[in-house]
């Protein structure tokens, strides 16, 4: 035996799906410097470009590597490898949050980073970045959750639109509480405990529904 | 004591509209066993089950000694599968696949993948999406043969292949069974590639295995015979017959446990038999599943 399978499934994944990830740093760094032009609608374009970003990966990476995986029937040729079912579910769960966080990470710090020294945004904008940039990473897990567990394009897609539609209303709720928009435009960020709330609301959905199809797939009997 | 490579006992299965019952399977090692089945026989439930893919719901599944599908990675380290619904990453290359099972496999054979490239007439740079279909079995093929498993499953390998291709893999897996410790199961529905290759064959129907015996045993115990009968004389009930159809003063009638005095029987009760027919492994498929179908129908009249 050479290394793990788990492993190289892992890097398998990765190696397919390089040119997504490079893609979607590159549209994130555009939109943040479009930002940079220091215009009212350039900072709108820049910041909605650099979302789409982040939302595009994270429903491209278990669109792609999981339901695509099943429907064009490379599931098969992957089970017939020395892995058990179990398995399988780990590498996919590790590949995709991992491919994830490569752009989400590097993004989310370049704006941060941005924020500090360019001064483009105001200081107290970032708590909201952070939020808002989880939302995405909720939305991944949802998709790729869905993906696992439902095993069909179908709950793919579902969870995809769910989470498509669901940015706009979670944006609008948010910006109603006003312990979280009240230091947004302020010249230093708050970590109030909204923020704090919202931020642990929001890793405790990721964790929960990564954690929850684990355990789904692991009770399951049969694999295709 | 003969060693299994594959051995079922007890299996079940149920789905909705579906179930595979009491499935008692034996691959000896060395052994080319033929699944044939119709579409939905039950093929690919049995063989998912084999491969641990699906759990059974009941009975004994043992591969390679191996517990299924409690020790599936075990046994998978041994298993060459490559079944119809079977897909490669269209985006990626003959060769990205080959070094992706070498990067995994200690038992890849390079100098082999190479000699079945050639023969198969693939190329290591050309991409999945750019091949044929009968081409795209061969790169699945070389994958799995390349790895030199003890093993093969093959399911339905050869569906939807033009002669030519269907020629040229069946003669790569006669030439892997040079190599006396490999087993390999084979299903199809086409039964001419069956009968080419294997030693062994097992009817399956609606679920349930309906018979298993080796290839020569049945094209020596399967005969038609052709009779002519008189007005007045009725065909006894013969053992060994398990079917006649009679259409005015000519019959047919199908044996499945053929002895030369089953025809001096028929003679004694006065109908004369004109021809007595040899029986091709296709007719002798049909024959046999439609006598099952019938008894199942007889016991659920009763």
């Amino acid at each position: 035996m050479r290394g793990s399978v788990t492993g190289h499934l892992i890097l398998k994944d990765w190696r397919m799906n390089r040119p997504l990830l490079v893609l979607s740093i590159a549209a994130g760094a555009i939109g943040l410097a479009v930002v940079q032009w220091g215009t009212e609608p350039a900072a709108v374009v820049g910041s909605v470009w650099f979302f789409i970003a982040l939302i595009m990966v994270g429903t491209m990476l278990p669109l792609g590597g999981i339901v695509n995986e099943r429907k064009k029937q490379n599931l098969a040729f992957v089970m017939s490898l020395p892995i058990s079912s179990m398995q399988y579910t780990t590498s996919k769960l590790v590949s995709s949050t991992g491919m994830f966080l490569v752009p989400w990470v590097t993004l989310v710090i370049s704006a941060v980073l941005l924020i500090q020294v360019r001064h483009t945004f105001p200081h107290g904008g970032i708590p909201m970045l952070l939020i808002l940039a989880m939302m995405p990473f909720v939305g991944f897990s949802l998709i790729t959750a869905a993906a696992l567990i439902g095993e069909s394009e179908g709950w793919g897609i579902a969870a995809n639109v769910a989470c498509s539609s669901s940015y706009g209303l979670v944006w609008y709720f948010l910006s109603r509480i006003p312990t979280l928009m009240v230091n947004a435009k302020g010249p230093v960020a708050v970590w109030n405990s909204t923020v704090v709330d919202v931020l642990c609301v929001e890793l405790g959905l990721v964790a929960l529904l990564l954690g929850l199809t684990y355990f789904i797939q692991s009770r399951k009997r049969d694999f295709i | 004591m003969t060693d299994y490579a594959v051995e079922m006992s007890g299996v079940t299965k149920s789905y909705r509209y579906f179930s595979l019952d009491n499935v008692h399977l034996k691959v000896a090692e060395g052994q080319i066993m033929g699944l044939i089945g119709a579409n939905g026989a039950g093929k690919s439930t049995t063989i998912r089950i084999l491969m641990g893919l699906v759990h059974q719901d009941s009975g004994d599944v043992r591969v390679l000694g191996h517990r299924m599908p409690a020790e599936q990675v075990e046994a998978k380290w041994d298993i060459g599968f490559a079944s119809e619904d079977m897909r490669l990453y269209d985006s990626m290359s003959v060769g990205w696949h080959m070094s992706f099972i070498q990067s995994i496999y200690e038992s890849w054979d390079d100098k082999y993948a190479q000699v079945l490239l050639k023969r198969f007439g693939l190329r290591a740079e050309q991409k999945i999406k750019g091949l044929s279909h009968g081409q795209r079995v061969k790169a699945t093929l070389l994958l799995v043969l390349a790895r030199k498993p003890k093993l093969l499953v093959l399911d339905e390998p050869t569906t939807g292949l033009d002669p030519v291709a269907r020629h040229e893999i069946l003669r790569e897996l006669t030439n892997v069974m040079a190599d006396e410790g490999r087993s390999i199961l084979f299903s199809s529905h086409n039964t001419q590639d069956v009968e080419q290759i294997s030693d062994q064959i097992t009817f399956i129907d609606r679920g349930s295995i309906i018979d298993s015996m080796d290839k020569e045993m049945y094209l020596d115990r399967w005969r038609r015979l052709r009779l002519e009968v008189p007005a007045g004389v009725e065909l006894p009930a013969l053992p060994g017959i398990i079917d006649v159809k009679q259409d005015g003063r000519l019959a047919v009638a199908t044996a499945n446990a053929f002895e030369p005095d089953l025809a001096n029987a028929y003679e004694n009760t006065g109908a004369r038999v004109q021809r007595i027919e040899t029986m091709t492994l296709e007719e002798i498929f049909v024959a046999n599943v439609e006598h099952s179908r019938e008894e199942v129908e007889a016991c659920e009249v009763r």
